[in-house]
């Protein structure tokens, strides 16, 4: 059975870093969150923008930094893709400085995104400017949340190397599982990453074709930040450039929200997905379980 | 004669091309083909995992590369077809192991044993990508409906032009109903975005979930609907001349939800 209240280890109040940094008080760095997943296509940048939305609502100053250089699309998540001038590469050549390049967010004022270049190659990347660049957002930012590119090479590695702390998002797919072992492998003992099980369709749960969220962590053993249905408002969202985040009112979005507030401490229990028979589910089984 | 040597990518990941690259080859196989399907994706290889070949694993190719054993003792046979094979990626190397020299002549030597050599790509542009590429002489570009998925595959298409390499696109994941609602974007935007032929269209199918867990390529199995899809694939990666299925006509069963929420 896994521990379905795994709240941070480290507490964090919004508020009180907000306080801290106006007062001039000993200033506190932000943490800078990586998220990250070995396989693509699992739904890291999906995360990426609704965490950063939902982290946002709560008050808390927030830069999202697309690690993806060469295939950037954090941007078009936030529907930002028309706004951005400047990215991370113009910012670590020193082109342009840090707070040129930062897109403020549509919705929230406090919420900040640092795009990808778009036509440069991901080894044009320094490390250790990464490493510096990152520092230097955590100076401004209670949460600097990085959107780690697809697969284990120079890509994964600067977006690593500025966090302290990781989110593995994994789909309850054998691939993705091995995968997700494999980047918590690489990221050490210097992280303890907390897990996000995207993409579950209980119905498949239910009918044993699908993954359980019970058989994923049996092989990760992850602390369990929570669970997030496979619904299609997440494509057409990513299509408009809205993250359901934005919104209060539906499944996925309060997830998202819980998600934020354990992320910030609050001892919440993780968003989990239920299986409910419909009335659809009942006559397809009538019918011969066409579906 | 030699292989046809195809890489299947995408730029982005998970819309796919492994799940693509088994069941093409496995279609293939079963007309009568002699096919190896090679892992590039070092590190995180997952190719074996979908024909439940994980356990069979003695050597990668990393170890042929560097001349540790033989092409011939490095490639697992699948256990239903004699004629496919696949040559596994190596998990605990990094993709900057091997050149893409190496690859080439590597994909090069496979294509002397084979009709067909597939070649599934990792997600990105980096150094695997390039690897995975260096050895093909055609390539099939997977993406699915939606803007993040397209603006990828427009970049590794440019990527592929570059090098004079011939493509095909393959639309995976469409669902009609959200098309004909207007929340996904439909075959001819896709198309009309990225102009390249059109080689085949998938639809969003939960049977793919369940027998890619199950390392059961579907196309091998009874009574699966994506099945007749993958075949229609092959045959027009063989030239063959097959209309695309039009996904717009309801089966039984949406029209009956059609007239239960009409009515």
């Amino acid at each position: 059975m896994l521990p379905l209240r795994q709240p941070f280890d480290v507490a964090h109040d919004d508020a009180q870093t907000n306080a801290a940094q106006t007062s001039g008080a000993p200033m506190t760095l932000g943490r800078a969150i990586v998220i990250t997943s070995g396989k693509g296509g699992v739904g890291k940048t999906t995360t990426t923008a609704n965490l950063g939305v939902a982290l946002a609502k709560r008050g808390a100053k927030v830069a999202l930094v697309d690690a993806d250089v060469g295939l950037r699309n954090l941007d078009i998540l936030m529907g930002l893709e028309s706004r951005v001038r400047h990215h991370v590469l113009d910012v670590l050549e020193e082109k342009v400085e840090l707070d040129e390049a930062l897109v403020r967010d549509k919705h929230f004022p406090n919420l900040f995104l640092l795009a990808a270049a778009q036509s440069r190659e991901k080894d044009e990347v320094d490390t250790e400017s990464m490493r510096d660049l990152i520092e230097e957002l955590r100076e401004q930012f209670d949460y600097v949340l990085i959107d780690c590119p697809a697969g284990i090479e120079m890509g994964f590695k600067n977006a690593v190397v500025g966090a302290q702390e990781a989110i593995v998002v994994c789909t309850p797919e054998v691939s993705a599982v091995r995968d997700v072992d494999r980047v918590v492998g690489l990221l050490g003992n210097a992280f303890t990453p907390k897990l996000i099980i995207n993409r579950v369709r209980p119905h498949l749960v239910h009918k044993g074709k699908m993954l359980s969220v019970e058989d994923v962590n049996s092989i990760l053993r992850l602390p369990l930040l929570g669970v997030i249905a496979d619904e299609p408002d997440v494509i057409v969202s990513t299509n408009k450039g809205e993250p359901l985040a934005l919104r209060t009112d539906t499944a996925t979005a309060k997830a998202y929200h819980t998600i934020a507030a354990r992320i910030a401490g609050e001892d919440v229990p993780a968003p989990m997905v239920e299986y409910k028979e419909t009335f659809i589910d009942k006559l397809g089984s009538l019918l011969g379980g066409r579906r | 004669m030699k292989a046809r040597k195809i890489v299947l990518t995408s730029g982005k990941g998970g819309v796919g091309k492994t799940t693509a690259t088994v069941n093409i080859g496995a279609a293939l196989a079963k007309r009568g083909h002699r096919v190896i399907l090679v892992d590039t994706d070092i590190g995180l290889r997952n190719l074996d995992l979908v024909l439940g070949l994980e356990k069979r694993i003695v050597f990668d190719l990393v170890e042929v590369i560097e001349g540790r054993c033989q092409v011939r003792q490095a490639l697992i046979k699948d256990k239903r077809f004699e004629s496919l094979a696949i040559l596994p990626a190596a998990q605990t190397r990094n993709k900057d192991s091997i050149t893409q020299a190496q690859m080439a002549r590597l994909i090069d030597e496979l294509a002397d044993m084979a009709d067909y050599v597939l070649i599934d790509c990792p997600a990105g542009i980096e150094g695997g990508f390039r690897n995975a590429i260096a050895g093909a002489d055609e390539a099939i570009v997977v993406t699915t409906p939606e803007v993040s998925a397209i603006r990828d595959a427009d970049r590794v298409i440019g990527k592929l032009a570059e090098r004079s390499i011939p493509m095909r696109l393959i639309i995976n994941r469409i669902r009609p109903d959200m098309v004909r609602s207007g929340d996904m974007l439909s075959i001819d935007d896709v198309c009309e975005i990225l102009s390249i032929e059109l080689l085949g269209i998938i639809p969003d199918d939960e049977e793919i979930i369940d027998t890619t867990n199950r390392g059961e390529p579907l196309v091998l199995g009874e009574g699966y609907r994506l099945r007749s899809i993958y075949e229609k694939i092959v045959r027009r990666l063989e030239g063959d001349l097959i209309p695309f299925t039009n996904l717009d006509a309801p089966g039984f069963f949406g029209r009956l939800i059609g007239a239960l929420k009409a009515g």
